[in-house]
């Protein structure tokens, strides 16, 4: 299979391999890494977790769906060693009690660079809770924790569906 | 008793609003085996109590 690397004036490059059929990559004319197989992510909390009234805490994740980090998840806490933007989701399920819910993102720590994430009324039976965001991680010092509240306490649902936190890297630095 | 129940013991005119992510007073846990704390507190009228206040209320 022969196969052609040129430049356009442009400053494009375009990789092609020709055979029965022609196959084009065409590179934009950029500096940046191509990413393959970054880190990802999926856990959730299979013991129930109990929240004290209207006090915003960090929830921990203790199994794993899948994870391909190569060690960036520890104790409930993400810390990528690759740097770029993330995108993260997490939920979690309120069983017994209607009441405010709200779940954030804190990253490095703080409520000062935490991002909002969703607020509402959980009604009783099982109201699920969930936020997105997208966020730049350094790849050194950086990390992510999820931290959540109810406005009266009570333990969380269990479950990959039910109290969970996923992650990707969308897009390198 | 919990701190929640000890500011709600001190405090009873405070409501859910004043503890939601939009409102006055933040408590927080860790959950680093260190219990709850108060993490922000900017109520425009009560004060935030002490560590000796909160441990006088049982």
């Amino acid at each position: 299979m022969p196969l052609i690397l040129s430049g356009a004036t442009s400053g494009s490059t375009t990789i092609q391999a020709t055979d029965a059929v022609t196959q084009t990559i065409t590179l934009p004319a950029q500096t940046g890494t191509v990413m393959v197989n970054g880190p990802t992510f999926s856990y959730y909390q299979s013991s129930a977790q109990t929240l004290s009234s209207s006090t915003t805490t960090k929830i921990t994740f203790t199994s794993s769906e899948f994870d391909t980090t190569s060690g960036m998840f520890a104790s409930s806490r993400f810390t990528p060693t690759v740097a770029g933007y993330y995108q993260f989701t997490a939920g979690f399920g309120v069983a017994t009690t209607t009441c405010p819910a709200w779940v954030y993102f804190y990253k490095n720590g703080g409520s000062a660079t935490g991002k909002l994430g969703n607020y509402i009324t959980a009604t009783s039976g099982i109201s699920n809770i969930q936020s997105t965001a997208l966020i730049y991680c350094n790849g050194s010092t950086d990390y992510i924790e999820v931290y959540g509240g109810v406005g009266t306490g009570q333990a969380l649902g269990t479950g990959s569906s039910t109290t969970y936190f996923t992650g990707i890297l969308v897009r390198g630095a | 008793m919990n701190l929640y129940d000890k500011l709600i013991k001190l405090y009873p005119s405070l409501t859910d609003a004043d503890f939601s992510p939009l409102g006055t007073i933040t408590l927080q846990n860790d959950s680093d085996g260190k219990g709850d704390y108060i993490a922000l507190w900017k109520h425009p009228s009560l004060k935030e109590p002490t560590q000796e206040e909160l441990d006088a209320i049982n």
